[in-house]
């Protein structure tokens, strides 16, 4: 019998442990967004592909870590790909973000299609990278779920190092406040959007090696927790990045809550419902800035 | 409702609801009369049918609106098990039609009074919470939709054909839907109404300086799209005859959004081509099921990448333009040959104004920037005064108090004659004779320049009705002719050079019928002849016994036209006086030039 203080443990516990998970990929679509305004649908599912690519390396006897490596580049580099070949054609437009939004879109819908004709569609088992469970007072965690954590808040760490205190990382800050002044003082635009694309999509890919350790590597892995990464985006602000964090931990854990102490059934009209009436009174997010319109 | 365009407009929406109607007729034809025959192809046929109206519903709100809806599959779902429900109660398809139209107006006029607070991804996302807890939704009340496990639709009955509707009658039936549907939506989004939706859309800022309601406006717009969408829901069970949860979850909300933009945004013809689109594809590639996903989103991609407006407008301008660019005529403005005829149109459509309006102790800050410091100004009832001043001084901050936009943080009076400018919206004021211009003009992007005064003119009738007005569309011909822009009446702003645009933005204030009005900067980015026709109306609205509140750099221009000039300095009055006065004024020049007079033989040394 589970006292009423352990339940509540327990949920926040493994709530923060897929909140990470939302984090990851809500901070790999701010960093997206601020450097090229691109909002990318696809993040997610690049995580994906990158997993079964690299799983490639799991069959040929190769440690889960360097899967791990593996994945996170192979992941980056699709990101980069991405980019290239899919945002940059669609120049500067009206609607900008949104329309690369609908491209991404069609872009998830092409590589779940490329993952089904290749590997299949069935859920396949997917390794942890530490197997087990360890026990908290009166209930069990899953190490991969603590591991998961911990080293998402560890990633975090270092992109706000990066971003905080080194020069790059400023200069990117920078350029995400005004594009054309950042080319203006010399910053290499190019460059920038190569960092950003591949940071963001090798989080992205992080966050689904844990996620598919947890339930199992399919085509549709990325859809559910996508969905709430954005929710996080939009709860902490679609321009901060602290603000994506803590907005894609908020999410896991009002889920779990949500799950366990109001109705299972009605999980995402909770969540979103909290997130639409916290938008009423923070139209740009909890941690955005809102754009004035001029006069 | 729809105002009389010009003939040619007028015959041209004719034709469109014409060609909408036969072709209606035509798919009606060939399925009544064989050519498209087995069961599966009427099928498609209907699926189709009733695609192309939840897709249109989608692609109008995000054409006129700019808002983009993932909940529409809500309005949908209440279409189709209302329908279910009501025709198990025995209602007839014709009663069932009004009420769900109805009942999803009113949820979606909720919905849509919000989308003004957010932006345009932050309103998905509160529609994607529609989408998610509609599922939810259904899931739970599965008595009356079935739950998981499905709704079967129990047959209609029909008033008109006198008998129950077989489940083969379904495709028919969504045909005839969607066609009224067109119609119907083609007159609302081409008339008045869609004009104040579109205006709403590219300038909520000056929207509602005509006194435009921007979020009254968007929730209209979005009840008549659940409207529609509901419909679309009713066909939805009339073809399909099997209400499945599936139908309504957020991978079909997505799917229509990609038909609407692949078709089209905001195209008619666009929402069957988007309709063919998602419903032929995923069928086509049925046997292969990675490869219709695949090609359903490598097509997505394609269009926006090579046809970046979708596949329906892009096909229309190729076939009305072929490779070349449009090009707008370039409009002559200028010459003092019209100041005649702008006199007169200006007495006649500018009421003269009988209030002073009265300033005292304004402060405005931004933050810790104080803006405006304790600053009173008094405009007499016809006087035109003039404001300068450096950069920074608070003049276009002073505009955007008296219009609304910009909530002052102490004020001890701000009153237009009797009515007290501290409180009320910002729309309210074209009701109280007040209007404005703007420095960078602010026209409204997706209405033609004759359009826009249009709508200007309708908000002028009903906002302050005045007797023996000319209607809507006369006082638009009247200023296209007076201030000559005949020649660009049709065009766009984006087509226009700026001077024109600031031309048009004048006649906007004339169309609206302010009895005050403020004018942030007209003379900036005018050339010469643009200013002297400028000047003339400037003129003519002061003979008229309007009153001016002028802000310019180009002071030559302000000294020479108003009775009165006020300079301002970091937000407080520097010095206020007549145009000689002023011109005079030691002070003046230091504040505006960093300096003292400079006499021509100092200069010269300097």
């Amino acid at each position: 019998m589970m006292g009423a203080a352990s339940e509540l443990l327990s949920l926040v516990v493994s709530g923060l442990a897929s909140g990470s998970a939302y984090a990851l990929l809500a901070l790999g679509v701010v960093i997206i967004f601020r450097s090229t305004d691109a909002v990318n649908f696809a993040i997610g599912q690049t995580g994906v592909i990158a997993l079964y690519l690299a799983g490639l390396l799991l069959t040929a006897g190769a440690p889960l870590w360097l899967v791990m490596v593996g994945a996170i580049i192979v992941g980056a580099g699709l990101g980069v790909v991405t980019e290239r070949a899919f945002i940059r054609p669609l120049g500067h437009r009206k609607n900008f973000a949104f329309i690369s939004l609908v491209v991404t879109i069609g872009l998830t819908f092409m590589l779940q299609a490329l993952i089904g004709a290749v590997w299949g569609h069935p859920p396949r088992g997917f390794p942890p990278l530490v197997a087990g469970t360890m026990q908290i007072g009166d209930f069990a965690v899953a190490w991969n779920k603590i591991v998961a954590t911990g080293v998402a808040l560890a990633c975090m760490g270092v992109v706000a190092f990066f971003f905080g205190r080194t020069p790059l990382g400023i200069a990117m800050r920078a350029s995400a406040e005004d594009h054309f002044a950042a080319r203006i003082v010399g910053l290499d635009a190019n460059r920038i959007s190569i960092l950003a694309w591949s940071l963001g999509c090798g989080l992205a890919t992080l966050a689904m090696f844990f996620l598919a350790a947890e339930q199992s590597l399919s085509s549709t892995l990325a859809d559910h927790s996508l969905f709430r990464a954005f929710a996080g985006v939009f709860l902490g602000g679609l321009t901060s990045m602290p603000g994506a964090v803590l907005g894609g931990f908020a999410i896991g854990i009002l889920d779990n809550l949500a799950g366990g102490y109001v109705s299972p059934n009605f999980r995402d009209t909770i969540v979103f419902g909290v997130i639409v009436v916290l938008l009423f009174l923070r139209p740009a997010g909890l941690l955005g800035t809102a754009r004035k319109q001029r006069v | 409702m729809s105002i009389p365009h010009t003939a040619s407009a007028h015959r041209q929406a004719l034709l469109r609801r014409a060609a909408m109607a036969a072709i209606g007729a035509l798919a009606l034809a060939a399925l009544a009369g064989g050519l498209v025959s087995g069961d599966y192809a009427r099928f498609l046929a209907g699926s189709v049918a009733f695609t192309a109206i939840t897709i249109l519903s989608i692609s109008i709100l995000a054409g006129v609106c700019g808002i983009w809806s993932l909940g529409h599959t809500a309005f949908i779902a209440i279409g189709a098990y209302t329908s279910a429900n009501l025709a198990a109660a025995g209602w007839p398809l014709e009663a069932i039609l009004p009420v769900v139209a109805i009942a999803a107006a009113a949820v979606g006029y909720l919905l849509g009074v919000s989308a003004g607070r957010f932006s345009i991804l932050y309103f998905g996302l509160l529609t994607l919470a529609v989408a998610l807890s509609t599922g939810e939704v259904v899931g739970r009340f599965s008595d009356l939709t079935g739950g998981d496990n499905g709704l079967m639709v129990p047959p209609m009955k029909s008033l008109l054909l006198q008998r129950e509707l077989l489940p083969a009658d379904g495709p028919a039936v969504a045909v005839v839907l969607s066609t009224l549907v067109f119609i119907l939506s083609d007159w609302v989004v081409t008339g008045t109404i869609g004009e104040r939706w579109r205006a709403v859309k590219s300038q909520r800022i000056a929207a509602s300086a005509i006194g435009l309601v921007p979020h009254r406006a968007n929730a209209n717009a979005f009840a008549f799209s659940a409207a529609i969408a509901a419909v679309g829901g009713v066909a939805t069970a009339l073809v399909v005859g099997f209400l499945d949860p599936i139908v309504f979850d957020l991978r079909s909300a997505i799917m229509l959004i990609v038909g609407s933009v692949v078709g089209g945004i905001g195209s008619f013809l666009g929402a069957v081509v988007g309709a063919t689109f998602i419903v032929g594809v995923p069928e086509a590639g049925r046997a292969f099921k990675d490869v219709s996903a695949f090609a359903l989103g490598a097509a997505m991609v394609l269009v926006l990448l090579v046809l970046p407006r979708g596949v329906a407008p892009t096909l229309a301008d190729f076939l009305r333009y072929g490779w070349r660019r449009v090009r707008a005529p370039r409009a002559t403005i200028g010459g003092s040959a019209a100041a005649q005829t702008v006199t007169q149109l200006t007495r006649r459509l500018m009421p003269a104004c009988r209030e002073p309006l009265r300033i005292e102790n304004l402060s405005v800050a931004f933050g810790g920037l104080s803006v405006l410091q304790r600053m009173s100004l008094t405009v007499a009832p016809g006087e035109t005064v003039g404001l300068i001043g450096p950069n920074g001084a608070g003049k276009t901050t002073l505009i955007n108090v008296i219009s609304g936009f910009v909530e002052h943080t102490g004020c001890d009076m701000l009153r237009f004659g009797d009515v007290d400018l501290l409180r009320g919206s910002v729309h309210a004021r074209l009701g109280h004779g007040i209007g404005r211009t703007f420095q960078h003009a602010e026209l409204f992007d997706e209405l033609t320049i004759r359009e826009m005064l249009l709508v200007a003119a309708c908000q002028r009738s009903a906002g302050a009705a005045v007797a023996g007005l000319p209607a809507p569309e006369e006082i638009a011909d009247a200023i296209l002719d007076a201030l000559k822009l005949r020649a660009v009446a049709d065009a766009l702003p984006e087509e226009l050079p700026f001077g024109i645009r600031k031309v048009a933005d004048i006649g906007r204030t004339l169309a609206a019928g302010a009895r005050f009005v403020a004018l942030d900067e007209p003379f900036s980015g005018l050339d010469a002849g643009e200013i002297a026709e400028l000047r003339d109306i400037l003129r003519s609205m002061k003979a008229a016994g309007v009153s001016i509140l002028l802000i310019d750099h180009a002071v030559q221009e302000v000294l020479d036209i108003t009775d009165r000039v006020v300079v301002l300095n970091f937000g407080t009055v520097l010095a206020s006086g007549t145009p000689r006065d002023i011109s005079d004024n030691a002070d003046v020049q230091q504040a505006y030039f960093g300096r003292k007079a400079v006499r021509p033989d100092e200069a010269v040394h300097g």
